[in-house]
C-alpha cells in the first residue's frame, strides 16, 4: 500500500481535469467493488436454489442421510456418501502432499543450491498449473493399470488413483506457502543456533521449521481446502457411485470389532461432493427439478466449507505468525 | 541459508550425521518426486499421441543417426571450437518456432473472422485512423489520439454498413499481403533506425516484394496454400532475416551461428529418409494436421480438434479482455487510491480479504455462478461463447488482481514523488508513471492466469457447455466447446482407441498452449528482472 501525503493539489481551478480525475478514481473504484459484488452472487445464487431445495427436502434428511440416488427413483439425498468420498481423498491427497511438500519447502529453502532452486522453482509451477483434467486422464489411463499390478481386484474407475493424482498436484500448493514461511525465517536465528554448536539438521528442524510453524499449518489447511474443491480429476477417474463403505466384522480375541475392508474403500468406485455435482449438472439441466436444486445445496456446502478453511488459514497465519 | 560446514566440528557422533545426510537426501528426493512422476505420465502421453509406439527399431535407428549425426557435429563445432557462436545458435534455432507459435495464432485470427472483413474494416477504419494520428502527431498536435479515434470510430460506422455490399471481392491472399504484409513492412521500415530514408524505403519493398513471391508464386511449386505461405513469411522468414542483418553488420565473425536452423532442417530431413529406409513401420502419428483441423468425429482416424481449438480461441479472448481490463483497474484503485483510515478504509479492507478469499473458492462454484448469474438470471443461452468467457473472467480475476497489486507495489515511491512534484495530477502519474514500469509484471501475472483458464473444465461443465460440438463457433452467441472439454469427452469414450490415442493427442496439444504461454510469462519475467 503505498501513501502520498505530499502530493501536491495543482488540479484547483483546472474544471475539466478535476472532472476527469473523478472519473478514472469512480471507475476503478467500481472494478474493485465489482470482486465485492461477485462474492455476493455466488452467496445469493447458491442460496436461493438451496432454499428452495430445503423447502422440498428437509436440511436433517440431506445432512444425516447415507443414500444418494438423484436419478434412481425414489429418489434421495442423502449428502453423507458423498462426504465421505471427499474425505476420502482429502485425507489421502494429504498423506502424500503434506510431507512431501513440506519436504520440498525445506529442501528448497534451506539445502538446494541457487541453481537448482533456479530449476525446481518453475517446474513445480508447472506441476501446479497443469489443467486438472489432464491429471484425471493420467490417472484413468496410466495410473489405474499400475495399481492393477500391485492390487487385481481395482476397478477402472477407482479411489486410490484419483486421490494419488490429487495428492501429487497439491504438492506444489504446500510447498511454495511452506517455502515463504521458512525463507522469511531471519538468518540471525540459524546462526545462533549454528553459534550453539547445533548441526544443519538440527537447525532446520530445531529452529527453522517451528519458527515458520504458523505459515506451515496455514499452507496445510490451504492444499486441502483446494482438495476439497477439486472436480475433474476425481469426476474422470473416480467413477459415479455414492457410497457409504460396508462395515464388516471381525473377531478379535472373541469380541466383534467392526472393520472397514480397505479394498472395498479404495479399489473400487466412489464419488466427491464435487464429482455429483458434475453428474447432474451433465444429466439434468431443465432446471426446477428436486435433483437440479440439490446441485446448488452441495455447492452452498462446499463453498461454506473451503471458506471457512480459507479464513482459519488467513487467521492462523496473520494471529500465530512470529515476528522478528 | 548458512553455508558454513557445521559438520566439521568436533564431538559430533557419527549417528547424528548420518541422521543429517540421511534428511538432506530425503528432502532432494521429496522435491523431484512430483517432478519425476509428472515427467513419466507426460512421456507417456507424448508416446501416445505420436503413436511412437508402433514405430519398429529400425526407424529409429535410422531417424537417430540421420538427425543426430548431423546435428552432434553442429553442435559440438558450436560450443567447443567457437563458444562465442552459442547464443547466436540457439536464438537463431528459437525464433522460427517463436515465428511458427505467432503464425498459428495469425492463422486463427483469420479463420475466426473472414478476411473480407479484415480487409474493409482495415480499409475503412484503422488505416485512415492510424494514417491522422501518425500525421497529426508529427507536427506535434496533442489533439492526436482524439482525433484519430474519431477517424477511427466513423470509419468503423462505415466500415459496418459498407460490409453488406463490397462491390470488389479480392483474392484472400491479396487482402493478407494489404493488411498484413503492407503495414509490417513499414512498421520495419520505420524501425530500420537509420537516417537514410532510401534504406527504409528498400526494406519496405523487399518486404513487400517478398510477400508477393510467397502469395502468388511459391505456393503453386511448394503445394501450400498462398494464406498460409504469406503468414509463415511474415511471421517466420522475415524475423529471421531481420536478425540475420542484425548479426551480419554488427558482428559478421558469428555468421556461422545463422546455420542453426538450416543444419537442424536438413537433419531432421535426412532423418527422416534414413529412417523411412532403414525401417519397415514408422510411428502412427495421431496429433497431425489433420487431427488439428478437423471437427470431432465418432471415426478415431478422423476425429479432430478444431472446433474447440476455436471454441478455446474464442472464450479467451473474453476472458483476456475483461480480466486484464477490470483486474488491473481494481489494482490500480487498491495500489493508488484506496484510502485506508474511515469507512470507506473499512471497504478497502473488505475488498482485499474478499479478493484473497474468491482465489480459494473452488472453480466448480464458479460454474454454479455463471449457471445462476448469467444463464438463469440473465438469460443468456446455455454454455454459449459469451456465458463461458464471463464465468472464466470472474475465476481469474482474483488472480490478476493480486499479481498487478504486486507488480504496481513494486514500483518505488520515488518515481511517483517525482512526478507529483513535476506537476502531474494523480491519473497522469499513473499512466505515465507507474503502469509503464508495472506493465511486464502485470503481463506476466495476465498470461500465467489466462494459461490457467484455458485449462479449467468443471465450470464451463456447470455453464452446460457441450463436450463435444461438430462445428467452430462463428460469434459470441454460439455453442461452445474447448479444448479440455473434448479431452473429458474422449477420456469416457467406447472406442478405447480414443482413450488410448485420440485423448493423448489433444492433452498434447493443450499442455502445447498451455505452456507456451508460460514460457512467454517466464520470458518476460526474466527480461523485465534484467532491466530493474
Amino acid at each position: 500500500m503505498t501513501q502520498h501525503t505530499e502530493e501536491p493539489d495543482l488540479t484547483n481551478g483546472r474544471g475539466l481535469q478535476s472532472i476527469r480525475e473523478g472519473f478514472y478514481k469512480f471507475v476503478f473504484f467500481a472494478f474493485a467493488a465489482l470482486t465485492v459484488v461477485t462474492t455476493i452472487a455466488i452467496i445469493l445464487t447458491l442460496l436461493v436454489d438451496a432454499v428452495t431445495f430445503f423447502a422440498q427436502y428437509s436440511p436433517v434428511a440431506f445432512l444425516t442421510g447415507t443414500d444418494w440416488s438423484p436419478a434412481l427413483k425414489p429418489v434421495s439425498f442423502g449428502v453423507l456418501p458423498l462426504v465421505f468420498g471427499t474425505l476420502v481423498v482429502t485425507v489421502t491427497a494429504a498423506f502424500i502432499a503434506i510431507p512431501v511438500g513440506t519436504l520440498t519447502a525445506v529442501y528448497l529453502s534451506e539445502y538446494a543450491a541457487e541453481g537448482t532452486r533456479q530449476v525446481l522453482k518453475p517446474l513445480l509451477e508447472i506441476l501446479a498449473g497443469v489443467p486438472t483434467v489432464i491429471y484425471g486422464f493420467f490417472a484413468l489411463v496410466y495410473i489405474t493399470p499400475v495399481i492393477d499390478v500391485f492390487f487385481p481386484s481395482v476397478t477402472t474407475f477407482n479411489v486410490l488413483s484419483a486421490s494419488l493424482m490429487v495428492g501429487i498436484m497439491t504438492i506444489p500448493m504446500v510447498s511454495s506457502i511452506s517455502e515463504d514461511a521458512m525463507a522469511a525465517v531471519p538468518d540471525s536465528l540459524r546462526q545462533a543456533g549454528y553459534g550453539l554448536g547445533a548441526t544443519k539438521y538440527d537447525v532446520t528442524t530445531g529452529v527453522v521449521v517451528p519458527a515458520a510453524t504458523s505459515g506451515i499449518v496455514s499452507s496445510y489447511i490451504l492444499a486441502i481446502s483446494r482438495a476439497i474443491g477439486e472436480t475433474m480429476i476425481v469426476t474422470v477417474a473416480m467413477g459415479m457411485q455414492a457410497k457409504l463403505p460396508v462395515v464388516g466384522s471381525t473377531e478379535v480375541f472373541g469380541f466383534g470389532v467392526p472393520f472397514v475392508h480397505p479394498g472395498t474403500v479404495f479399489l473400487e468406485s466412489g464419488q466427491t461432493m464435487t464429482a455429483a455435482m458434475v453428474q447432474i449438472a451433465q444429466s439434468d439441466l431443465a432446471g426446477g427439478t428436486t435433483a437440479y436444486n440439490s446441485l446448488f445445496a452441495i455447492g452452498l456446502t462446499l463453498f461454506v466449507i473451503t471458506l471457512l478453511m480459507n479464513i482459519v488459514s488467513n487467521v492462523i497465519s496473520e494471529r500465530y505468525r512470529e515476528e522478528y | 541459508m548458512a553455508e558454513t560446514d557445521v559438520d566439521a566440528g568436533v564431538g559430533f557422533t557419527g549417528v547424528s550425521r548420518l541422521r543429517g545426510k540421511v534428511f538432506a537426501l530425503l528432502a532432494r528426493a521429496a522435491s523431484w518426486f512430483g517432478i519425476v512422476v509428472l515427467g513419466l505420465l507426460l512421456a507417456l502421453v507424448v508416446v501416445d499421441a505420436f503413436g511412437l509406439a508402433a514405430a519398429s527399431s529400425g526407424w529409429y535407428a535410422g531417424a537417430l543417426v540421420g538427425f543426430g549425426a548431423p546435428t552432434l557435429i553442429y553442435a559440438w563445432y558450436v560450443t567447443r571450437t567457437r563458444p562465442a557462436l552459442r547464443s547466436v545458435a540457439a536464438r537463431t534455432a528459437v525464433l522460427p518456432l517463436a515465428g511458427l507459435v505467432m503464425a498459428g495464432g495469425l492463422a486463427v485470427l483469420f479463420v475466426i473472422f473472414e478476411p473480407l472483413l479484415w480487409f474493409v474494416y482495415y480499409t475503412v477504419s484503422v488505416l485512415p485512423a492510424v494514417l491522422v494520428f501518425l500525421l497529426l502527431r508529427r507536427q506535434e498536435d496533442s489533439r492526436a489520439p482524439l482525433v484519430g479515434g474519431f477517424v477511427g470510430a466513423v470509419g468503423f460506422a462505415a466500415a459496418s454498413v459498407l460490409v453488406g455490399w463490397v462491390p470488389i471481392k479480392p483474392v484472400t491472399w491479396l487482402i493478407l499481403l494489404w493488411v498484413l504484409v503492407v503495414p509490417f513492412a513499414s512498421l520495419v521500415a520505420s524501425r530500420a533506425g537509420t537516417d537514410s530514408r532510401n534504406r527504409q524505403s528498400t526494406i519496405a519493398g523487399i518486404i513487400v516484394v517478398g510477400g508477393i513471391l510467397a502469395g502468388a508464386v511459391l505456393p503453386r511449386s511448394v503445394a501450400v496454400s498462398p494464406e498460409v505461405s504469406i503468414i509463415l513469411y511474415l511471421s517466420v522468414l522475415v524475423p529471421l532475416g531481420w536478425y540475420a542483418g542484425l548479426v551480419v553488420s554488427r558482428e559478421r565473425r558469428r555468421w556461422p551461428g545463422l546455420l542453426s536452423p538450416l543444419v537442424l532442417g536438413a537433419a531432421g530431413w535426412l532423418g527422416l529418409v534414413l529412417a523411412d529406409t532403414i525401417g519397415r513401420q514408422g510411428p502412427d502419428v495421431w496429433l497431425d494436421w489433420q487431427f488439428l483441423t478437423s471437427a470431432a468425429s465418432t471415426f478415431p482416424e478422423q476425429a479432430g480438434l478444431f472446433p474447440a481449438i476455436v471454441g478455446s480461441v474464442f472464450i479467451i479472448d473474453i476472458v483476456a479482455v475483461v480480466s486484464f481490463v477490470v483486474g488491473v483497474g481494481a489494482a490500480i484503485y487498491l495500489e493508488e487510491y484506496a484510502p485506508t483510515t474511515g469507512y470507506t478504509g473499512l471497504l478497502t479492507r473488505v475488498i482485499r480479504v474478499n479478493v484473497a478469499n474468491l482465489a480459494g473458492v473452488p472453480s466448480v462454484v464458479y460454474g454454479l455462478l455463471g449457471l445462476g448469474l448469467f444463464v438463469n438470471l440473465l438469460g443468456m443461452g446455455l454454455g454459449i461463447v459469451l456465458v463461458a468467457g464471463l464465468t472464466l473472467s470472474l475465476l481469474i480475476l482474483p488472480i490478476v488482481i493480486i499479481s498487478a497489486q504486486e507488480a504496481i507495489r513494486s514500483v518505488p515511491n520515488d518515481v511517483r514523488q517525482a512526478s507529483y512534484g513535476m506537476g502531474a495530477t494523480k491519473w497522469q502519474t499513473i499512466r505515465n508513471v507507474v503502469l509503464p514500469r508495472a506493465i511486464p509484471g502485470i503481463l506476466t501475472g495476465t498470461i500465467l492466469a489466462l494459461s490457467r483458464a484455458i485449462g479449467e473444465t468443471a465450470p464451463l461443465l456447470m455453464i452446460g457447455a457441450a463436450t463435444t460440438v461438430f462445428a467452430a463457433p462463428e460469434t459470441f452467441t454460439s455453442q461452445v466447446s474447448a479444448m479440455p472439454l473434448q479431452v473429458f469427452y474422449w477420456s469416457f469414450s467406447v472406442k478405447s482407441t480414443f482413450r488410448e490415442f485420440v485423448a493423448p493427442a489433444g492433452v498434447v496439444t493443450l499442455l502445447g498452449v498451455m505452456l507456451s504461454m508460460n514460457a512467454i510469462a517466464i520470458y518476460l519475467r526474466n527480461r523485465y528482472e534484467q532491466r530493474t
